[in-house]
């Protein structure tokens, strides 16, 4: 049962991982442009949720589309600004968005203050009948949401037009280009998209773990490493590589200790790195999705 | 005849460069003369600060700040030091030791402070530490444990207003004489500090006979403690001791009672005794232990009105309420204005010898503690009392002598 258990946690850990690094990756494989103030996107979709919840008694569920839609126009605002960046663009863009970083926390210390908030849970937890499981209404939101989410894009990516011309953008540019795919429009929407995700992510994590202007370096990183898990532009290997680093980090702590968290789970990364440097899918079923 | 008009114009040159000189020593002459003598007011005592202002301990940090503010506030309120104003230099060193040095070297080299003052954690104080000593000005920490930074060698210029043993002693006094539990497990942070504090935890209790079967290290702003949960509650502990921090108790709490997991305690000796944590967590803090050196109206004895004069004050002055760690800032401040008080009115130069030497034998009585420093620097009277939450307000219960409430069991429900 203790094991059952831990694979419960270790799922909804690596749910919570994929939901916050969904959006970094999409706009990362459509635009190139790579995002170090996603974490802050993520924080300021965690405040807007926690100010309408814990101000104005919003049910949280209902703050997952409000903070979607807040950070569709967030997320578009930044194309906008990153469309003035020269090239060598993924370089620039890592410039400008680790200002924008700087500038969106201390903004966010001038609004919330230093304090660490949350947004608490009220829902009783789950006791499975005969056993000694419990699953919280939090894990469930996690697993359910990153499993839909993923879903929806893969659906989005591998059945639409839309999708095709998406997955053109991300696997070359220039021939997409060349191919009569309006690039730029697919930048703005792939920044729509992504934009979305993060307004997904930002209420959950404002309930899962806590905010602090400073947090978003912890969800930025989060993201990068499982994007590189994934493998650029593979939108199912997100949700697998937010698994398989829940169920490392799970194992680890529950057989070696707290302390080996980041040690294993950096072993791990660099494992894949070093094996399987396309990412942890094969490359016939993980191809942009 | 090529050398006449060279000569001409050299002398030229030469006239011009002197009534250059002339009327610029004439100006400087004419404004000091316009400005008097120097006053006590254009010349006020410098005093540094280095803390966490942003980063991830921002928290804190700005509420040490504030409590130094508040002390510097207090002492001009009052006329300064000797007629002088005291002027608060204050840096950032944004949750980094190598952003503190910076700033540290700042404010001795370009600023010339007297005295340094602040700091939260270890690894930022140490560096500071070293280097006020390297310049021979004091240095009064807010919030350091780390035995090594004063017994661990000679800097006469180091001084804190906290320290391990303040809550060590209680902590283990508290566990052994009150609680008596079979089994504990100890988590602590991957920091100076708290790794020292795990490890003088663990060895009174294993002196007492109480077993440890977990005692672990983890890296402060974790995520997720939900595989260590399951150890805790496969082990049978009856207490569980987590030497995190503020935000690590907010995960460790909300996924201890996802879990279901019943403990006799869960004891947060920092970060726990919050007015701001009781409010997160509301009704889910009941029944946690936590620590503190002083809250409102958790102050040693004879400081009652000092307490309440501070208390109101500061919420008047900053729109919220002091907590333990804002003391800590202003305990500090205190201390160092104390100091450099008696080498002004000892008529003596403001070198930091003197500051020092006047630290040493400093006696003060403030609501936080009877502060009195030992030689090494360490605080004489520090002594943090265990408070339980109970009803969503914070209840001293150890030592007898402070305590106002009894402990309410299970910690954990």
């Amino acid at each position: 049962m203790i094991i059952l258990q831990l694979f419960i946690n270790a799922f909804s850990l690596g749910s919570f991982y994929a939901l916050v690094a969904l959006g970094f990756a999409l706009i990362f494989g459509v635009t190139h442009a790579f995002n170090l103030a996603h974490g802050e996107f993520v924080l300021l979709g965690g405040y807007l949720a926690y100010i309408l919840v814990g101000q104005m008694h919003f049910p949280f569920l209902l703050t997952l589309p409000i903070s979607m839609l807040a950070m569709i126009f967030v997320a578009v605002l930044l194309q906008k600004l990153l469309r003035y960046v020269n090239e060598p663009y993924e370089l620039n863009t890592l410039v400008v968005t680790f200002g924008l970083a700087l500038v969106l926390q201390n903004g966010m210390l001038m609004l919330f203050s230093a304090d660490y908030r949350f947004i608490r849970s009220t829902a009783p937890i789950i006791e499975l009948p005969k056993t000694q499981l419990v699953v919280t209404q939090t894990q469930i939101i996690l697993i359910l949401t990153s499993l839909l989410a993923t879903t929806a894009l893969y659906i989005l990516l591998r059945r639409t037009f839309l999708g095709k011309a998406l997955r053109a953008t991300i696997q070359d540019r220039e021939a997409a280009k060349l191919a009569g795919i309006n690039v730029r429009r697919m930048s703005l929407i792939g920044f729509a998209i992504g934009g979305t995700l993060i307004g997904l992510a930002g209420p959950l994590y404002a309930r899962t773990a806590y905010l602090y202007p400073s947090g978003g370096i912890e969800a930025t990183l989060i993201a990068i490493i499982i994007t590189i898990f994934a493998g650029v532009g593979r939108i199912r290997g997100i949700l697998l590589g937010g698994w398989a680093l829940g169920i490392a980090e799970s194992l680890t702590v529950y057989s070696l200790g707290t302390g080996w968290r980041e040690l294993v789970s950096s072993l791990f990364l660099i494992s894949l790195l070093l094996l399987r440097p396309e990412g942890i899918l094969p490359r016939r079923m993980g191809a942009n999705g | 005849m090529r050398d006449r008009p060279h000569k001409e114009s050299i002398m030229k040159s030469f006239y011009g460069v002197l009534s250059l000189i002339l009327i610029i020593f004439m100006f400087l002459a004419a404004s000091i003369l316009l400005a008097g003598p120097a006053t006590a007011e254009s010349n006020p005592i410098r005093i540094g600060e280095i803390d966490p202002l942003t980063g991830k301990l921002a928290k804190h940090g700005q509420e040490i700040h504030e409590g130094i503010l508040y002390a510097i506030e207090e002492v001009n309120s009052f006329g300064g030091i000797g007629g002088r104003k005291v002027e608060l230099f204050s840096r950032d060193d944004q949750s980094q030791p190598e952003v503190a040095i910076n700033q540290t070297e700042d404010l001795l080299y370009r600023e010339k402070v007297v005295g340094l003052v602040g700091g939260y954690v270890d690894s930022l104080v140490g560096p500071i530490s070293e280097l006020a000593a390297k310049h021979q000005i004091p240095y009064v920490a807010s919030a350091s444990l780390q035995k090594g930074l004063t017994l661990g060698r000679k800097n006469p210029y180091f001084f804190r207003v906290a320290n391990l043993d303040g809550i060590v002693q209680p902590l283990c006094g508290f566990l052994i004489q009150d609680l008596k539990p079979k089994r504990a497990a100890i988590l602590f942070a991957a920091t100076p500090g708290s790794t020292e504090f795990g490890q003088q935890v663990r060895s009174c209790l294993l002196d007492a006979g109480i077993e440890i079967p977990i005692f672990e290290k983890f890296r402060p702003g974790s995520p997720d403690f939900s595989a260590f949960l399951l150890k805790v509650r496969q082990s049978n502990v009856d207490v569980l001791i987590s030497g995190g921090f503020f935000a690590d108790h907010l995960v460790l709490v909300r996924q201890l009672k996802d879990q279901n997991i019943r403990l006799k305690a869960y004891i947060g000796p920092w970060g726990v005794a919050y007015p701001t944590f009781i409010e997160a967590l509301g009704e889910a803090s009941n029944g946690l232990f936590g620590m503190c050196a002083w809250n409102p109206g958790i102050q040693i004895a004879g400081t009652e009105k000092q307490s309440h004069d501070f208390v109101g004050g500061f919420t008047a002055r900053f729109g919220k309420t002091p907590n333990t760690t804002t003391m800590h800032g202003y305990t500090s401040a205190k201390a160092l204005i104390g100091a450099i008080s008696r080498v002004s009115e000892s008529g003596n130069d403001l070198s930091g010898e003197n500051i020092s030497r006047e630290l040493r034998s400093l006696d003060l009585l403030l609501p936080m503690e009877h502060l009195q420093f030992d030689k090494n620097g360490d605080p004489m009277n520090y002594r943090q009392v265990v408070v339980q939450i109970e009803k969503e307000k914070m209840v001293p219960v150890y030592p007898a002598e402070r305590k106002t409430g009894e402990v309410v069991q299970p910690s954990t429900n």
